[in-house]
Parts: C-alpha cells; structure tokens; sequence
C-alpha cells in the first residue's frame, strides 16, 4: 500500500514537472508595460479566437480584421498595439485555459474575444474578477455585457438586429400574422428566437405556429407544411445561414412565397449561393453592409480583398472595428493599465467605424443603428 | 518564489488533467469487467445539471451538490445497468451512446430548468467558494505570498488532487480484491466466470454504475470549475474524448486511464506553438498510436519492465517481493 502511494506521488510529480517544462516558455513577466508620457502607448492585446475545429472559418475571419486594422493603426502611431493571438479550438475548457495564459501575463492589458457565446459565459467572469477589460467581437447573445463592468462587446446583439428587421418587414408588408421557426440545440439560434417572439408579442403579432429544428438537419417538409396551412404574412426564421437555406429552398419549392425575417446568424452571402433564386426575399438586419455608400467601407473593402483574397464578412469588420475601439480606449487612458483602459472605454461615445457610429451603454453593450437588408436579384440591398 | 511557479494557467490545466482522470478511470472500470460504454458523456452530464441546479436554486453546499450528482448519475446507472446487461459488446456501446444523446436533448428542451442550449451560469465556484471560508478563518493568501486568483486555482488543484488520491487508491485496492478478480474473471469469458460461481449481474452493474458515478462525480466537478455548462458539453465528442484517455493510455490498467488523460490534455496545449496544426498532430499522435501499440500505450509488460528496472537499481535490496498486477 505505501508503494502505491509512492508510486501515485512519483507519477503526480513528474507530470508536473513535464507540464510545466511543456508549456511554460513564454511567461515573461516583464512589467514595461507602463510607459507613461514618453511617446505613444504601447500596449499588448490578447486575442482569442477559434481557429481550429469546425467553427475555424469565424476565427479566420476575425483575425484577419484584426490584423488589417492593426497595421494601420501601429502605422498612424497613436498607440502601438501588440497582438498576442491564440486558439481556442471552440470549446469552453480551452478558452479558459488559455485566457488564463493571458491574463496571467502583466503586460497584457485586455482581451479581444472569444469567438463562441458560450466560451465568452465562461471567460467573462473569470476576467471581470482579474479586472481586465474583455471585448467580444462576435458573441450577440443575450446577457453577456451583463457579466460584468470589465466585460463589453461590438457585435450587435439579436436583441437589437431582430426588432429593426421585423418593424421594416411589419410596415412594409403589412403583415398580422407570423409563423417562427428556429434551431433549438443551439444557442445562437435559440437566443434570437427568444427575441423573436418577445418581439413579435410586443407588436401585437398572432404568433400562428412555433416549429422547432436540430443542427444539420436536411429535411424541413413536416414544418414547413404545417407553416404553409396555417397561412401567415410572414416567416421569422432563427437559423444559421447553413440550415436556412435549405430551409428557403425546401419553402420555395413548396410554393411558399412568403418573405423570411432572420437573424444574424442567417446573414452571409452564402444563403446566396446555396439557396440561389429561393433565396428572395430574405430580410435580415446587419451592423455590416460591404456595398454601403461610405468610402471608409470601401477602402476596407478594397483592402481587404487584396489582402487576403475574397470579400470581408461582418466578422471581420466586426473585429476591425473592435480593435479601433481599443485603441481610442487606450489613447484616451493615456496609459496601458487596465483599470484605466476599461474607464476609457465606457465611456466612447459616437466612435466612427466602419459599421457606423459606436457607442457603450451603461452596461458595456452596443448602441448603434442597424442596416436592414433584402435579398433581391441575387444580391443584399438595402431594404426601405 | 511560490507565487511564481504557480501560474493560474498551469494551475488551470492541471485542474482540468485531473478532471479529465476522473474521466478516464470512470471509463476504466467500465471496460476492467468487459463492457464498452459510451454514454459516460451522458452521466457526466447528469451530475454537472443536478449540481449545478440544486446549488443555483437551493444554495446547497458545493460539497454535497458534488455528492448528490454523482449519486444521481449514479442510480441513472443502475437504471440503465440492469436492461443494458443483455448487451454486448459493440450493441451495448451504441445504446449507451443513443442513451448519452437522449440526456443531451432532454437538457436542451427542458428549458424551464435547464434554461435550453443556453446553458446553466453563474454557478458558484469551487475555488472562490473555498476561498470565501478560508477568508472567514482569517487567513490571507499574501502569508503565502500569493495573489488571490493564485490562491484560489491552488486550492481547486489540491482539493481535486486529494480526490484523485483517493479514488486511485479505492480502486487499485479494488483491483486486488474479490471485485477486480470478479471483473477480470468476466472480462476475460463470461461463460466460465459464471460457472467458477461468479455473480455475472451483479458485478457487470456494479462496475457500469461505478463507471456511472465516477463520470457523474467528474461532471459536477467540472460544471463547480468552469461556472457555466451547456448541454454541448456533453454530446458525444465528449464521450469519445473519455474513450480516447483510456484506449489511447492503455485500457487494460487504471494507468494507462490516468496516463491517456493527462497526455491527451496537455497535448493540445503544449503544441500551441504551432497553433493551427495542433490537432493534425493530435489526429496523428491518435493514428500512429492505434499503428503501433493497439493495446495503448502501458500495458501490463511495459509495467513489469519498468518495475524490473526499478528493483535493478535498488539492488535488490526489498529483497522478496510479491508480485502486483495492477
């Protein structure tokens, strides 16, 4: 018995002993993070994002806006900004792990990220007691801001898409009556369905039917032929763009002509491209509009596109955002510490971006006016 | 110099290795008596909600949360144990598997407890609750020259370590008595244990419920550790996860169980260097190992060499040994 003890000791010892020798090179604790005065303010910025796994091409996306708006900003020379840029392959446990990492580092001074809603439920708090800023770029769920004072974001929420697309839709088709659909096992879908029908209720809407389906399904007949009896005005869809245009396609084919309201998720050129034609007539409200009137839009457009090859999407416009708000933040707390960052940042007010004018309520979330948009012709337009 | 070499984020990955051994030996026992059960994803799952609701909604100590969701995994594994027995084999790991999705779903439509795919948060904290009555002692971690956030990852390590202490020692002990001969009797041929007088139905639902509780009693560690849960958690990546920790280390010893977890959690961490290839490498590491050392990586004979290694250098001097097998 006192060998087996021995044996469990020896066994727990070296493995700490190889875990700390694995992945210990890169703590520096360095504290020259505080240069006050002299020249612009350095700071580093640690970026989570999802860049392995299923969900890599959001990652991809955001941190190419990152990186995009970085350079242009450590060129103008306001603040330098360092990236420091890890993966969190999606999952909750790693982003938390590696959000330790980051935070465990002094120099660093605020988080960028995570991608997932659900990864930032468990890095959110974890910051706000470490009391460093963190600032989504991409996790619209409801609730999130309200973590914490440490915690923001950029990427508007359904709460506040949802309701702009739908008042449109309402006034335009003169719409009573409404069918909802929505993915239930998710939790994107699941919190705009949430506002969907809060909404709907609170513009005194007859909800006629609420038909529910799963991640990755590929037959929708049952619902939608439930939904075509029942004759609403309009179909309010909380889907990813992957189930939703299946879901328009199967909806088209069986001579459902209705318009779809959708959410964030559903917003991407690809419903374009899977559900072609079927695709008319999807209306959905986005912070981020690639063919705006705006030369800022299109020089990020233009930039981007030679940069890495394809047109940018609302995540990486999102994220280039992100990282300008970070720093006006910084030059405005005029140092790199974090508890003056996080003041600087509450309080941006009417910051110009390319997604319009940003600012932080009181909770750290987004105030800012949403585009709503149609799909018409095989293309987004603004929808009046 | 304490306060340097321990850094919340080794901290935290060793949390989640010992975690993850819980894992691994729950999956363990499972297979030590010849079943192949996935649905260890499904209990872990039921452990992680029932703590986490009964210390949300009836601010119940996190202790006896802990307690009762491995005790609820724990009858789900009796109730399923007993209808399961007539399976075997690869018919018994897909119903264990359509049991841990049937958990799954019941958490995502259930949502006036569950509250749905939205998941479960504000969960207290293992760490900052211990941390709350070590305060009330009058305790400081700075006598310790600790920052507090240091302080309370430490204490989440060293209460799993003792956990893990514990149950390692339970089950080797286990291993050497009537039980673990009655597994291994099972395992090896059913039809003979039966007739040497074993009691086949007893012992397989002992260890599936084993099995059963140890991934209830893991789930609600980890649902006290990360403070937030979501029915994703516990689809079947998970489950497949808890396989590899122990096919990958070895199936045939709790070893290998404890070896395959905390290799395959460090894994993916030390290859950040190379960040977007790390799981290419983890799929790799997978292959190779299934090429080369099927039975995974310690097997009884790697033990037993290492063991004459050991004595050489001692000289001999314990003189006659008994010899252990476990």
């Amino acid at each position: 018995m006192r060998n087996s003890f021995k044996r469990v000791y020896l066994l727990i010892s070296v493995l700490m002993v190889v875990m700390l020798a694995a992945c210990g090179e890169d703590d520096t604790n360095t504290s020259n993070a505080s240069e006050k005065s002299e020249g612009p303010v350095s700071a580093k910025i640690g970026v989570i994002s999802y860049m392995t796994g299923p969900g890599a091409a959001y990652g991809e996306a955001i941190t190419n806006g990152f990186n995009l708006a970085l350079d242009e900003i450590n060129e103008k020379g306001d603040v330098k900004i360092e990236l420091i840029i890890e993966d969190s392959a999606g999952k909750q446990d790693q982003a938390l792990t590696v959000a330790q990492k980051l935070m465990s580092s002094d120099d660093i001074v605020a988080l960028l990220g995570p991608t997932l809603s659900t990864e930032m439920n468990v890095v959110g708090p974890e910051a706000d007691i470490n009391g460093i800023p963190i600032m989504g770029t991409s996790t619209t769920a409801a609730g999130i801001p309200q973590i914490g004072e440490y915690v923001f974001r950029n990427s508007i929420p359904e709460s506040l898409a949802i309701p702009a697309a739908l008042e449109k839709a309402v006034n335009k088709y003169g719409a009573k009556k409404v069918a909802i659909l929505y993915g239930n096992d998710d939790l994107f879908t699941q919190s705009g369905y949430d506002t969907m029908k809060a909404e709907a209720e609170n513009m005194g809407l007859e909800i006629v039917t609420i038909e529910t389906f799963q991640k990755g399904q590929s037959d929708y007949n049952a619902q939608l032929t439930k939904i075509k009896d029942l004759q609403p005005d309009l179909i309010l869809a909380s889907a990813l763009y992957n189930e939703g245009a299946v879901i328009m396609d199967q909806a088209r084919k069986m001579g459902i002509d209705l318009p779809f309201v959708g959410g964030n998720g559903f917003n991407s050129p690809q419903v374009i491209e899977i559900a072609g034609e079927a695709s008319e007539g999807l209306i959905v409200a986005t912070p981020w509009f690639g063919e705006k009137d705006d030369p800022k839009v299109q020089e990020f457009v233009k930039k981007y596109e030679s940069a890495y090859g394809h047109k940018p999407d609302q995540f990486a416009a999102q994220a280039y955002d992100a990282l300008y708000i970070m720093a006006e933040g910084l030059k405005n707390a005029g140092e790199a510490d974090r508890d003056a960052l996080r003041d600087a940042l509450a309080e941006i007010k009417d910051l110009d971006g390319i997604l319009g004018k940003f600012s932080f309520d009181e909770d750290g979330d987004v105030i800012m006016e949403p585009t709503v948009l149609i799909i018409k012709d095989g293309a987004f337009q603004q929808f009046e | 110099m304490l306060g340097v070499i321990l850094n919340p984020y080794h901290l935290q990955i060793v949390s989640f290795i010992l975690i993850n051994i819980i894992l691994g030996i729950s999956i363990y026992i499972t297979l030590s008596s010849g079943q192949l059960s996935l649905g260890n994803a499904g209990f872990m799952g039921i452990g992680a909600y029932t703590s986490a609701l009964l210390t949300i909604n009836f601010d119940l100590p996190i202790f006896l949360g802990i307690i009762l969701g491995a005790v609820v995994a724990g009858v789900f594994g009796i109730l399923i144990g007993i209808p399961a027995l007539r399976l075997s084999g690869v018919y018994l790991a897909i119903a264990t598997l359509g049991f841990g999705e049937v958990i799954r779903v019941i958490f995502v439509n259930w949502e006036s407890i569950t509250q749905g795919s939205i998941g479960l948060s504000g969960i207290p904290h293992l760490g900052r609750e211990l941390f709350k009555s070590f305060q009330i002692t009058g305790f400081d971690p700075d006598m310790l020259g600790l920052k507090n956030n240091q302080f309370i990852y430490l204490l989440v390590v060293l209460t799993l370590l003792l956990v893990n202490i514990l149950l390692i020692w339970f089950f080797i002990r286990q291993n050497k008595s009537r039980v673990g001969r009655a597994f291994a009797a099972i395992k090896m041929d059913e039809k003979a244990a039966e007739s040497m007088g074993i009691n086949i139905t007893y012992y397989k639902v002992l260890s599936f419920t084993q099995g059963a509780i140890l991934a209830g009693f893991a789930g609600a560690l980890y649902a006290h550790v990360m403070a937030y849960i979501s029915p994703a958690d516990f689809a079947y990546h998970r489950a497949v996860d808890i396989l590899i920790f122990s096919i990958f280390g070895g199936s045939e010893l709790i070893w290998g169980a404890i070896f395959g977890a905390t290799f395959m959690t460090i894994l993916p961490e030390a290859l950040r260097f190379i960040s977007d290839y790390r799981y290419m490498i983890y799929g790799v590491v997978l292959i190779a190992m299934m090429a080369f050392r099927p039975q995974g990586i310690i097997d009884v004979s790697l033990l037993n060499w290492f063991k004459k290694k050991l004595k050489i250098k001692r000289g001999g001097s314990l003189g006659i040994r008994t010899k252990k097998y476990n």
